[in-house]
């Protein structure tokens, strides 16, 4: 008689979570590296978010929000490393002209100059944008995760779009006709 | 919504599949369109920078980190767990030695362990003299203060545990009842006991402490002994205690 496979032998809540690290811990990782840009610390991070979410498990209800809530407590681990290591931050000026709000956004085939470009972003555009734009949560998501105003997101989410869009800008003028 | 509108949200919300949104988009002619096409090849490369690539093997690496966290704490509590259970065992344990060393140690043990000895002087029948009687007890520094019982058959001073006591032996109807006189034992806990096939009676006497063995005598027999050692002890016919 043939043995049962081993998985059946696992319970709900461990192949729940072994279900939960093989989907999002590649996204996760995304988010820490841009909130740290460090890949030793990023796995740490996620490393400890996966640890601190088994422990907490019974307490997510609905599967659906499961991406935000990790990308929140992994917020909230980033918050306290930083606070145990003061880490220096070297903040960009956040006073870039907004004139061109509405202008076309350029196309950039050219990762690298992206990532270049995302990391010159304040944290303050940079954190909502990588929960947008890799856990694809709503403004509404983001503003409850980092206790902010829903208008406030948004306004964090348009203007780091729009300084991409000037960091980007040499390129983009280059490729203007593509648009 | 207008194109104002349209834009603001496109720029902070490009990939939102609002109705209200894509309506505008799908009605406008002032190139709401193209903007949002452009909004979506700009998220595209956004998309794609933020992409950064992902160590090897990092799910297992989580994995393996929470399967051998969970096995340091099961190790822990069952490690606990057992050493609550080994406490518990070893108390019991303790209790059960104190228990057992505070019993062997009690004096009606002491008493019946004293016996197997001096069975042979259950057999006597003769009688002593009152005056052979007060002689075996003040070998132990004891007087008699009364006339001794009758049929006294066997009178010796002996050692039970660590106490010195005068042995006698009393005879009713055939049935031999042993007394047991520790002169100077004050803490005696009067009371019966049965242990060993040997029924006991300790009785606090004025100077000491009586112990009445026999081996299924009748209350009558034990009673009228401790009458009997009562009177010649204390020197006063009291009631029997029980």
């Amino acid at each position: 008689m043939p043995k049962p496979p081993v998985h059946e032998d696992v319970n709900p809540k461990q192949r729940q979570y072994e279900a939960m690290v093989r989907a999002l811990s590649a996204d996760l990782y995304r988010f820490a590296w841009w909130l740290t840009r460090s890949e030793s610390v990023a796995q740490d991070l996620v490393q400890e978010t996966f640890l601190r979410a088994w422990k907490n498990l019974d307490a997510l209800r609905d599967a659906e929000s499961t991406k935000s809530w990790l990308f929140t407590i992994l917020r909230r681990e980033h918050a306290r490393l930083y606070e145990r290591k003061r880490l220096e931050v070297v903040e960009l000026d956040d006073n870039i002209a907004e004139d061109a709000a509405f202008a076309s956004p350029e196309r950039s085939s050219d990762a690298a100059q992206v990532r270049d470009a995302i990391g010159r972003l304040p944290d303050k555009y940079r954190e909502p944008l990588a929960m947008q734009v890799l856990a694809g949560m709503s403004a509404d998501e983001i503003a409850a995760s980092t206790g902010q105003k829903p208008g406030a997101v948004m306004t964090q989410l348009f203007r780091a779009r729009q300084q991409l869009k000037r960091l980007l800008g040499g390129r983009a003028a280059a490729e203007g006709s593509r648009t | 919504m207008n194109c104002l509108d349209f834009r603001r949200r496109v720029g902070a919300e490009p990939r939102s599949r609002d109705p209200e949104l894509l309506a505008h988009r799908d009605s406008c002619r002032d190139g709401c369109a193209a903007f949002w096409q452009r909004a979506q090849r700009f998220e595209d490369d956004l998309e794609a920078g933020m992409a950064i690539p992902v160590p090897d093997g990092l799910a297992d690496r989580i994995l393996l980190a929470q399967a051998t966290g969970e096995r340091r704490t099961q190790i822990g509590r069952r490690r606990a767990w057992m050493a609550m259970a080994a406490s518990v065992l070893i108390a019991f344990a303790g209790v059960g030695m104190l228990w057992r060393y505070t019993d062997q140690h009690s004096l009606e043990a002491m008493a019946v362990a004293h016996m197997p000895g001096e069975m042979d002087a259950l057999a006597l029948t003769r009688p002593m003299t009152d005056d052979d009687v007060a002689a075996g007890f003040i070998g132990r520094a004891t007087q008699l203060k009364g006339p001794a019982p009758a049929m006294v058959t066997y009178v010796h001073d002996c050692v039970v545990g660590q106490y010195p006591v005068v042995h006698a032996v009393t005879r009713m109807d055939d049935e031999p009842v042993v007394a047991l006189y520790m002169p100077g034992k004050m803490d005696g806990k009067p009371g019966t006991f049965h242990r060993d096939g040997w029924d006991g009676r300790e009785v606090q006497l004025r100077g000491g402490t009586l112990l009445l063995l026999a081996q299924g005598p009748s209350h009558k027999a034990m009673d009228t002994a401790e009458r009997g050692w009562r009177a010649a002890i204390d020197g006063s016919n009291l009631t029997v205690s029980l």
